[in-house]
């Protein structure tokens, strides 16, 4: 071969190379998530495993993680200063202040994405379905989150009660923990029935219905739309809040106890009932109180949801929108690529890696393809989704756990609240701070129940009334 | 001075002091004897002389250009509604009648105001009287460990601080209350009763940073010439005559320029502390300026409505630090500048 048709034929074999390059090249996209981070090598080998099965499905993505502080609030913080400098990566997960940047624009409509998806559209719960319709910039492939009380069981049998089925039944447990000594500390009394932290939310989860709180707005006698917030339902709720903090069976320091105060006081046997916040939170309290008395074997029963004259069920879920989730940048030029990673998560090869963890580490398989989970799965949590078609080969839940999402399944009801807008938002908060004020003082006995009308004038001067007419046009008849 | 350089450093250098650029040019060679320098020439001539300590404070003064004087200009997103994809859009004062609409904002500043007059009347005072209770131990061991012991709290977090309160002042368990129920009192929840949280602010900030800030005032007694105290002495004053008449004057510039740069921050009411011993029962009585703007601005990325707001507070702040500099100055001849 000469010289001059080894160089034409190293030019023609350079120039086929070129021409097919492109359509092997990989793809970068830049992921933003609260828990992918690269300093944590479990994040990173999540990471290349993604990589390694997009690649065998012939999607090449690089998928380059940002580091962003660690912890809610620095996130969220760190998160819209990165965005408002014009850093925008193709995934972003949000945890908060990302009204202000589908109100801009940079936050892609999902729904046209979801709707022609493989796998993302089979895998959302019916609460993924409502938020997506009413804000199609956010996904949250999660059940709903609605805390369920759970209690030591063994308690419970020593006591020699059923699980409570009412409301009065729930008093009349807190009050059989209050008096025996469960602990055995020698003292009767010192128990509370019942402890939680910050708020009442926890509780509002099963006594909302139950009041007859059945939603953020509800009808007055005569028509009118009003937050449920001043309705004689909450008042009735609240009550009975006030009335169990007096008699020592609901914890008065609940507003400023945080969670792990909450959760010591439950696992030292301080207090008999908490919420655990999901099924996977409640097989958490488990687990912490097997460790907390080793060798007693404790297992929690999951207690019921009471019926009241209001009625029964989980508080109604706000699905104006999702709260947090993942988004795609609309300036993004890889939105194909960025909206595959995210179809692939929800898939069952995507939740295989993202809830069961790795080979040999958090789970192994036998030659037979049965799987068995290892001590170390209790370390492991999922980075993107929790599919409602996915099932664990064995399951991943206790059977209390189990019972927990099922309840919550069942029992999914929709909440008419809807996204303010922007100019409200000095009202809103107002209103609600005025809210958690008086609720709590009603609570601890700094305020009387005789001064609800003072705390309803006041509610609606901070903003309650204004929010009621605007409610009244987007609710209408 | 003399007239080599290196000596002409040393002599800076024990006196501890880097002349301005002009007094030092202007003072070459020193006394009567100095070589005239044209004005025109100061700058080069002084450059070249002292550039080591130019080059040793360009780092400072790039820090403080980038990070203090650069986002000033920036402070014109007050008046604007942010664009993540530029250009912004001039709104003008839309975002200040936001802030002063507000159902709240009145309470808030109200709030802000009340906790912020404690601190200042209250907490200002307690490094000054450290200080000096120091300054009369005369074991030295003993005064190290004590220093030691009271600067600690200052390296401690708010979210220590606050678990520790919150422990200490529990109704059920804690030390506080239960000393008081010995004493034949009843309980009270210092952290919920709407009356009492104020306090527990004013009492952890002095606890936290009492020490820590004793620090300048003890700097301040040691600079102090032992001179007048052996004249004080000989004069037949005792030791809190001493105090008062040579340790006290010999304080107070070190004490109005504090005030007064205190002064510039009284908006400024402390969010780390505040956020953590703040809850739903005492909300409304300790929900400050920095808060209200980090819920309804930071936390929901209404950037303009919070840099408004930090427009607001800079204004009042320099507003304050300009009126207690010129009234120092006319009460004790001291100010910041």
């Amino acid at each position: 071969m000469t010289l001059k048709k080894l160089l034409l034929a190293t030019t023609a074999m350079a120039v086929l190379g070129s021409a097919v390059v492109p359509a092997m090249a990989q793809t970068t996209i830049r992921l933003v998530s609260k828990d992918l981070l690269t300093t944590n090598p479990d994040d990173v080998k999540e990471i290349e495993e993604i990589e390694a099965a997009l690649k065998a499905q012939g999607h090449d993505i690089d998928i380059q993680t940002v580091d962003l502080p660690g912890g809610t609030s620095a996130y969220v913080d760190a998160l819209g200063v990165m965005l408002l400098s014009g850093d925008i990566p193709d995934i972003i997960y949000f945890q908060g202040g990302d009204q202000k940047m589908a109100e801009q624009g940079i936050l892609e409509d999902l729904n046209p994405w979801i709707e022609k998806s493989e796998h993302i559209k089979a895998a959302l719960w019916p609460h993924n379905v409502e938020r997506l319709a009413n804000y199609p910039y956010l996904l949250y492939i999660y059940p709903p989150r609605a805390p369920q009380p759970v209690m030591r069981k063994d308690w419970l049998d020593q006591l020699g009660l059923q699980p409570p089925k009412t409301v009065e039944e729930y008093e009349a447990l807190f009050q059989a923990i209050h008096d025996a000594d469960l602990d055995g500390d020698g003292t009767k009394g010192n128990t509370l029935g019942l402890t939680g932290f910050g708020n009442t939310n926890e509780l509002d989860s099963i006594f909302n219905q139950a009041f007859g709180v059945t939603g953020t707005w509800m009808k007055t006698a005569d028509g009118a739309w009003v937050n449920s917030r001043v309705t004689d339902a909450e008042k009735a709720k609240i009550e009975f809040y006030a009335r169990l903090a007096e008699k020592g069976l609901f914890d008065k320091e609940y507003v400023t106890n945080t969670f792990d105060v909450k959760e010591d006081k439950f696992y030292t046997g301080k207090a008999g009932v908490v919420f655990g916040s999901s099924p996977e939170v409640i097989d958490i309290y488990s687990g912490k109180m097997r460790q907390a008395h080793p060798g007693e074997n404790i297992e929690l029963t999951l207690l019921p949801i009471p019926s009241g004259l209001g009625g029964q069920g989980l508080a109604a879920l706000d699905v104006s929108k999702e709260s947090r989730g993942w988004a795609i940048s609309s300036i993004s030029e890889h939105k194909d690529e960025a909206f595959a990673v995210l179809d692939f998560m929800a898939s069952k090869e995507g939740q295989d890696i993202d809830r069961m963890g790795f080979e040999g580490v958090h789970h192994t398989t036998d030659a037979s393809g049965a799987v068995t989970f290892t001590d170390q799965i209790s370390t492991w949590y999922a980075r993107f989704f929790n599919a409602a078609n996915w099932e664990p080969p064995v399951p991943l839940l206790s059977a209390t756990g189990q019972a927990a999402l099922d309840t919550i399944k069942a029992n999914f009801v929709a909440d008419n609240a809807f996204v303010w807008p922007a100019e409200y938002a000095a009202e809103v908060d107002a209103a609600e701070q005025v809210y958690r004020s008086w609720v709590a003082k009603f609570i601890t006995g700094e305020a009387s129940l005789d001064q609800w009308d003072q705390f309803v004038s006041e509610y609606n001067a901070a903003g309650g009334q204004r929010m009621a007419e605007y409610a009244a046009t987007v609710l209408g008849q | 001075m003399v007239a080599k350089d290196g000596q002409k450093i040393s002599a800076v250098l024990s006196n501890g002091n880097v002349p301005a650029l002009g007094a030092v040019v202007g003072g070459i060679g020193g006394g009567s004897g100095a070589i005239p320098v044209t004005s025109s020439g100061n700058f080069r001539a002084g450059l070249r002389q002292w550039w080591p300590y130019y080059a040793m404070m360009a780092p400072g003064l790039l820090f403080f250009f980038i990070w203090h004087y650069v986002p000033i200009w920036e402070a014109k997103m007050a008046f604007e509604q942010v664009r993540i994809i530029p250009p912004n859009i001039w709104v003008g004062l839309k975002n200040f009648q936001q802030l002063f609409s507000s159902p709240i904002f009145y309470s808030v500043l109200a709030n802000t105001l009340i906790i912020s007059g404690m601190k200042i009347l209250l907490v200002f005072p307690v490094p000054i009287i450290v200080a000096l209770l120091l300054n009369e131990i005369r074991n030295g061991k003993l005064r190290g460990v004590i220093q030691s012991a009271i600067y600690l709290p200052h390296f401690l977090s708010w979210v220590v601080i606050a678990g520790v309160f919150i422990a200490l002042l529990s109704p059920t368990d804690g030390a506080v209350n239960q000393i008081q129920q010995s004493m034949g009192f009843g309980t009270t929840n210092y952290l919920t009763n709407t009356g009492t949280i104020r306090w527990v602010l004013v009492i952890s900030e002095i606890w936290r940073s009492a020490g820590w800030d004793s620090l300048l005032y003890l700097a301040a007694i040691f600079a102090i010439d032992p001179q007048l105290y052996e004249a004080a002495e000989m004069d037949g004053a005792n030791r809190w005559q001493k105090i008062r008449h040579v340790t006290i004057p010999g304080i107070v510039p070190t004490i109005a320029t504090l005030f007064i740069l205190n002064m510039g921050m009284f908006l400024s009411a402390d969010l780390n502390q505040i956020i953590n011993f703040q809850n739903d029962v005492n909300a409304s009585t300790i929900d400050i300026l920095d808060t209200y703007v980090y819920r309804l601005g930071l936390s929901t990325g209404e950037y303009a409505l919070a840099t408004a707001a930090g427009l607001f507070k800079a204004v009042i702040g320099m507003v304050l630090v300009v009126t207690s500099h010129l009234v120092s100055k006319r009460l004790t001849g001291k100010g910041v500048w």
